[in-house]
């Protein structure tokens, strides 16, 4: 799911009340873990509101409405804001380049994607792509690893990456799963090396 | 029997075996999936509401009731029910996953117990019993 779907996405109570609307996502965690959202008022209570959602509290995140059992599960805002992370995975990185570990420079980052389930997390990027990717310069998806390297000049993914990129959402979560298995087993074979030494 | 059909039906006095009113609305109480009430119009006052269980039959032909004297007041919980923001025709349904199904173009219910049968939208016919919420801003059902 791309994060700025999320946006404005309303919040409503299993009672079938609407009682705000997503305004932002924040981040926890290396990984981009999504700990909450905050929130917009909803038609004449628009603007932010002092209360945020925490992501224990989502009932569910369907395609249409971000569903929790009731307005009591809202915690003050500050309290959610506090467990975010500027750096990471989810953090302020739309616009950053990213650079596999070989050196090459594969684009810049103009989506979150997010994969959904008991937890929320960014599991990959959508990003302009270079000339280096052979694309014509079109959108595509690229897959993170479980953890990777953040900083503000750039992100680093390792180079096997570029085999896993995707043009759309359709195939996109298992090309991260293959993605994360090729790495997985790369560790393995590189750790059982003889004569490697830490 | 759909609330398309029973809408409009004319409630008859038993006693006097006159129309005193006709059928509204339905007020469909989420916790129960029941028709807990009917809201009327043309009767003689302001008493415009019949509670379910103060009906004698749901007919096929005519709602039957003792008198107008059962009408009454719409309070409480069935006057949130019966308001516009809480009618079920017409909203959309959200699963509880945050999926939209459609809006809800006609309810099904048993004319023996009220309870609600299926809710219909466009594409689907959802199991009464999945009702979970009756809401300003949309319906909320259970996953299947």
């Amino acid at each position: 799911m791309r994060a700025r779907e999320i946006m404005k996405r309303p919040v409503v109570t299993l009672a079938g009340e609407d009682i705000a609307e997503i305004k932002d996502i924040v981040y926890a965690g290396e990984a981009g873990e999504v700990a909450g959202f905050t929130l917009n008022g909803r038609g004449l209570f628009a603007g932010p509101l002092k209360t945020a959602l925490p992501w224990s509290a989502v009932h569910g995140l369907g395609r249409d409405a971000v569903m929790v059992t009731g307005e009591d599960v809202l915690e003050e805002r500050t309290v959610v804001v506090e467990r975010s992370a500027r750096s990471g995975a989810g953090g302020d990185v739309l616009g950053s380049r990213v650079l596999t570990d070989s050196g090459t420079y594969l684009g810049e980052i103009v989506e979150v994607i997010l994969s959904v389930g008991e937890r929320a997390e960014v599991v990959g990027y959508e990003i302009d792509s270079s000339e280096a990717l052979g694309k014509d310069g079109r959108k595509v998806l690229i897959p993170l690893p479980d953890a990777l390297s953040v900083s503000g000049e750039a992100l680093m993914v390792p180079a096997a990456a570029v085999e896993f990129v995707t043009d759309d959402l359709s195939g996109f979560g298992a090309a991260i799963d293959a993605f994360r298995a090729r790495l997985r087993e790369n560790e393995g074979s590189a750790s059982q090396a003889p004569g490697q030494t830490a | 029997m759909r609330f398309s059909e029973a809408d409009g039906r004319k409630v008859v006095s038993t006693s006097t075996a006159t129309t005193i009113a006709k059928v509204a609305g339905f007020a469909v109480d989420p916790s129960t999936q029941q028709v807990v009430a009917l809201h009327l119009k043309k009767t003689d006052g302001d008493a415009d509401t019949v509670l379910w269980s103060a009906l004698t039959a749901f007919g096929v032909d005519a709602v039957t009731v003792a008198g107008p004297d059962v009408f009454v007041v719409a309070e409480g919980e069935t006057a949130v029910l019966l308001d516009k923001h809480h009618s079920v025709k017409g909203k959309r349904v959200l699963t509880e996953g945050g999926d939209d199904l459609g809006k809800v173009e006609d309810l099904e219910f048993d004319a023996g117990t009220g309870s609600v049968t299926l809710l219909i939208t466009k594409t689907e016919e959802i199991a009464g019993k999945r009702l979970t919420g009756v809401g300003s801003y949309a319906v909320v059902v259970r996953h299947a």
